[in-house]
């Protein structure tokens, strides 16, 4: 059996398969397209529904569908090619969801981007009703990854998804949009200039056939292939009920990473987040976090932020205590301050000293008070702590 | 002849009184009397008017007693334009034949010694003083006959000297006289966002979505706006293009700001109307005297007057005088300015869109970020300047915006509109005329001017709308005040949208404007 004959096979069973039958799926993956294709034609007399996949199957003639598809500037992808995403075959025995599993017959890709460079890549995911908070994160993350050399995945819906695409294609970075309906539609139709940019820039990726429409079904399948071709899935705002949820959940069930990007507790928006969270997500604020997670081990490690330092911060605990013993203004005697701090009289002027060195505490003719130095506003930033 | 009487005006804030200038000469003792609650410089009218009167070949009735009476007596008067009235009345009193042209005559113009005509603030509002009074023909200084002649109906003359104003009156041939210097340059402030606004375009703005989308509203409904964030965010960038985006001024507007700025002694000679909305940005060290209008002397108006009908920017806000923000709470809410001085009281319109910038922090660099945060200020400093950011003030705000740095892939968003003021004016321009239809016969042109009760009552949101906003209410989300600030931002997008009443989308949004809670992406998109 040659490969050409396999991927016309596939295209035939595309043609006449909804995205995501598992059962069919697995067993295109265990015995090969061409047998289950033949198998399908054969079994005409079973039953009245056999019966009409087979007549539709024989009305196939995957060559000519080839053929236009190519002329719409589409190609078809299938497991064994080259540029095939890996990270798709993992589907072959996930737990089906919303009676929808397995790796996909093949994809109808437009674009120049491969998909096997999405080997490293992120999807980014969330609610189509965002708020301009939940874009701004998005596009930052997205534009923030793809300047580290990872992809972005997402779906071009409203909302986040085009945020997430809009951050990456202005990083210049690989991005790619799955939809769920054909790979040679606009939907939703807002988004021409964005599917005009990914297609000259990046790539759109569509499992269901050229011309198919993008039913509610069609993008529970959809969001399979979101989670399957990346390392990881970043919700960014999603509601309780959200679609981008069924993402995460199949990232889960890949046993990719699945993240989150908190936002307030009063926003709906990020309720289904912060579920997501509790239920073991990471949190992440940025691109730089979101590659933590994702990166090989020690890859890509961020530094954790803290606030600035303060002088005080950098006495140690008994000159600490000493300077807080110190009056601002007027001046107290050194029994003053080591009563008020409780320490003998002997440490508490070894203190004094070391603080008067550091400009902390002046000593003058009434006693000691504290000096111009002792404020605790934060140090200036060092240029070396990026 | 013994008495003779000419007209002229006085004003108080932009309300003109006639004044008829009776002139009596006649025997007595030897005296020259100025009446009618003069104050100091126009009772140097008296010494002016002789030596002008001289000084251009006619009589002066030196051996007469000359009784001058500025009526209404009780009115208290100032200023120097009535000299040309004065002067005119004395020689109409004691010359021998009746001086023809006086009759529906109103003179304004300050006199000089050669007996020159100088120019003074404030022409047009006098003028058109005049022509509600039912006068129709004005003599002005000739640098200002072009002011004067703005009102519609008024037959102006512009003369340089006593004796041209005399031959006229007297049916003569005009002599030639010099040409009169122009009122010496008295602007009180800097505009320097008159000159800028011009060449500044909001498609030179990169990011800023939600900011742009507020400006936009605010625009439509002439609401005031706050914007917060850390310095170099763009708000002062954004806040220079808003006047750019409003719609030209209507007549009555161009009139009554024009006459505003002639009070204030910014009008040059060449000025023409003002047609396009101003936009004025004190620095936070204006005085209440500079912002609000009064000043030593004659009444002013402030900053706020001068940008009636367009934008008044107050960048740095928290850093004004406390007693200005006091000054500044009530012309907001009411959309005029009244100054009361002794028994003098000014009143101008001053219904200007307010924005007010506000940095973090004292310093401009806080942020919640941390690898942002550059900020230098105490603790207490920040909590301080914060104070004064909430507090009344904002609760006099419609809407409140968070500006943050332009980040990267804002910057080089290849999917960017970006669009043009035109393209902006054009929509703010449509809504505007929508309410200006749905207020035909009120008091007022735009929501932000709808008084709350009024709008509650008569302008309703749908029954949805309405039970949501109520919830918010008893929620406790909203204040009572709050309840009508977000019903009138309602009925703007409402205006923007084209839609007949104000629905729960359009009262989401409302409520994220004005709590300062981002916008729904789906809202920045919509609107273009």
């Amino acid at each position: 059996m040659s490969a050409a004959q396999d991927a016309l096979a596939r295209v035939a069973l595309n043609q006449v398969v909804e995205p995501g039958r598992f059962r069919l799926l697995d067993r295109v993956s265990a015995r090969g397209a061409v047998d289950v294709r033949d198998e399908l034609l054969a079994m005409s007399g079973e039953s009245a529904d056999h019966q009409l996949v087979a007549q539709r199957l024989r009305a196939v003639d995957p060559a000519a569908v080839l053929e236009r598809a190519h002329r719409m500037g589409l190609r078809w992808v299938v497991p064994g090619d080259p540029e095939w995403p890996s990270g798709l075959d993992d589907l072959e025995h996930v737990e089906p969801l919303h009676d929808r599993s397995g790796v996909p017959l093949g994809l109808w890709v437009k674009g120049p981007l491969r998909l096997d460079a999405l080997a490293r890549s992120v999807a980014v995911v969330g609610s189509r009703s965002s708020t301009a908070y939940g874009t701004h994160v998005a596009r930052e993350i997205a534009c923030e990854v793809v300047d580290k050399g990872w992809g972005v995945v997402s779906g071009a819906a409203f909302g986040i998804d085009q945020a997430a695409h809009r951050g990456a294609l202005a990083g210049e970075g690989p991005t790619v949009a799955v939809l769920a309906c054909g790979a040679d539609r606009i939907y939703p139709k807002d988004h021409e200039t964005l599917f005009r940019l990914l297609a000259q820039q990046g790539a759109i990726v569509s499992e269901a056939a050229p011309g198919w429409a993008p039913m509610r079904v069609r993008f529970l399948a959809r969001n399979r292939l979101i989670a399957a071709l990346t390392r990881g899935t970043v919700v960014v705002e999603a509601a309780a009920r959200s679609g981008a949820l069924t993402t995460s959940t199949w990232a889960d069930r890949l046993s990719r990473p699945v993240m989150g990007v908190p936002g307030a507790v009063t926003n709906p928006l990020a309720q289904g987040v912060h579920q997501l969270l509790r239920r073991g997500g990471s949190l992440v604020t940025s691109g730089a976090e979101v590659l933590e997670h994702l990166g090989a081990a020690g890859e890509h490690v961020t530094t954790e932020q803290r606030g600035p330092d303060r002088p005080r911060d950098l006495l140690s605990p008994v000159d600490r205590q000493v300077l807080e013993a110190v009056p601002l203004s007027r001046p107290a005697s050194l029994e003053s301050v080591a009563r008020l701090a409780a320490l003998e009289t002997g440490v508490v002027k070894g203190a004094l000293e070391s603080l008067a060195g550091q400009g902390m505490v002046v000593h003058t003719a009434r006693g000691w008070r504290q000096g111009a130095a002792s404020s605790d506003r934060p140090l200036p930033f060092l240029d070396s702590r990026g | 002849m013994t008495v003779a009487i000419t007209h002229t005006v006085s004003l108080q804030g932009t309300l003109g009184h006639l004044i008829d200038v009776q002139a009596d000469v006649s025997s007595g003792q030897v005296a020259l009397n100025l009446v009618g609650r003069p104050d100091a410089s126009l009772n140097e009218a008296k010494e002016r008017c002789r030596m002008a009167v001289l000084n251009s070949g006619v009589d002066w009735p030196s051996a007469k007693r000359i009784t001058i009476l500025l009526s209404p007596s009780d009115l208290k008067k100032r200023g120097t334009h009535f000299d040309l009235a004065i002067a005119v009345a004395v020689v109409a009193a004691s010359a021998d034949k009746p001086l023809a042209g006086l009759a529906g005559t109103v003179m304004i113009g300050e006199l000089t010694l050669t007996g020159g005509l100088r120019s003074v603030p404030g022409v047009l509002p006098m003028v058109l003083a005049a022509q509600a009074r039912g006068h129709r023909r004005v003599i002005v200084p000739e640098p200002q006959a072009r002011e004067a002649a703005m009102v519609p109906g008024m037959e102006v003359l512009g003369f340089r000297s006593l004796g041209q104003v005399l031959a006229e009156l007297a049916g003569e041939e005009v002599p030639d006289a010099p040409p009169v210097a122009p009122m010496s340059a008295q602007r009180l402030l800097s505009w320097r966002g008159q000159d800028r606004q011009e060449e500044s375009d909001l498609a030179d703005l990169k990011g800023m979505q939600d900011a742009r989308f507020a400006v936009e509203v605010a625009a439509a409904g002439g609401h005031h706006l706050m914007l917060s964030g850390p310095k170099g965010s763009g708000k002062t960038s954004l806040a220079e293009r808003i006047s750019g985006v409003l719609p030209d001024l209507g007549t009555e507007e161009m009139l009554e700001l024009t006459a505003l700025h002639s009070l204030a002694g910014a009008l040059e000679p060449g000025d023409d109307l003002i047609r396009r909305p101003p936009f004025s940005a004190p620095h936070h060290s204006s005085s209440k005297a500079a912002l609000l209008g009064g000043g030593s002397g004659r009444v002013r108006p402030g900053e706020l007057s001068r940008a009636h009908g367009g934008v008044l920017f107050l960048d740095e806000f928290p850093l004004l005088a406390s007693d200005v923000i006091e000054a500044l709470r009530q012309p907001l809410e009411s959309g005029e300015v009244t100054i009361a001085r002794g028994d003098e009281t000014a009143t101008f319109p001053a219904r200007a869109m307010v924005v007010l910038a506000a940095n973090p922090c004292p310093c401009g660099d806080f942020s919640l970020r941390q690898h942002l945060n550059r900020c230098t200020c105490r603790e207490a400093a920040r909590r301080d300047y914060r104070r004064k950011l909430t507090g009344p003030m904002l609760d006099r705000v419609d809407i409140l915006r968070h500006v943050e740095p332009l980040t990267k892939p804002e910057a080089r968003d290849p999917l960017a509109k970006r669009e043009s003021s035109a393209d902006v004016r054009q929509r703010v321009t449509a809504a505007r005329s929508r309410q200006a239809s749905r207020f035909e016969g009120r008091g007022w042109r735009l929501n932000a001017q709808v008084p709350g009760p009024q709008l509650v009552a008569e302008w309703r949101l749908t029954d949805a709308a309405t039970r949501r906003l109520e919830d918010e209410l008893y929620a406790g989300r909203v204040t009572f005040r709050g309840v009508v600030r977000v019903h009138r931002l309602a009925w703007t997008l409402a205006d923007l949208r084209n839609v007949d009443q104000p629905g729960l989308d359009e009262l989401e949004t409302a409520l994220r404007l004005r709590s300062g809670e981002p916008l729904l992406a789906a809202t920045l998109e919509r609107a273009g």
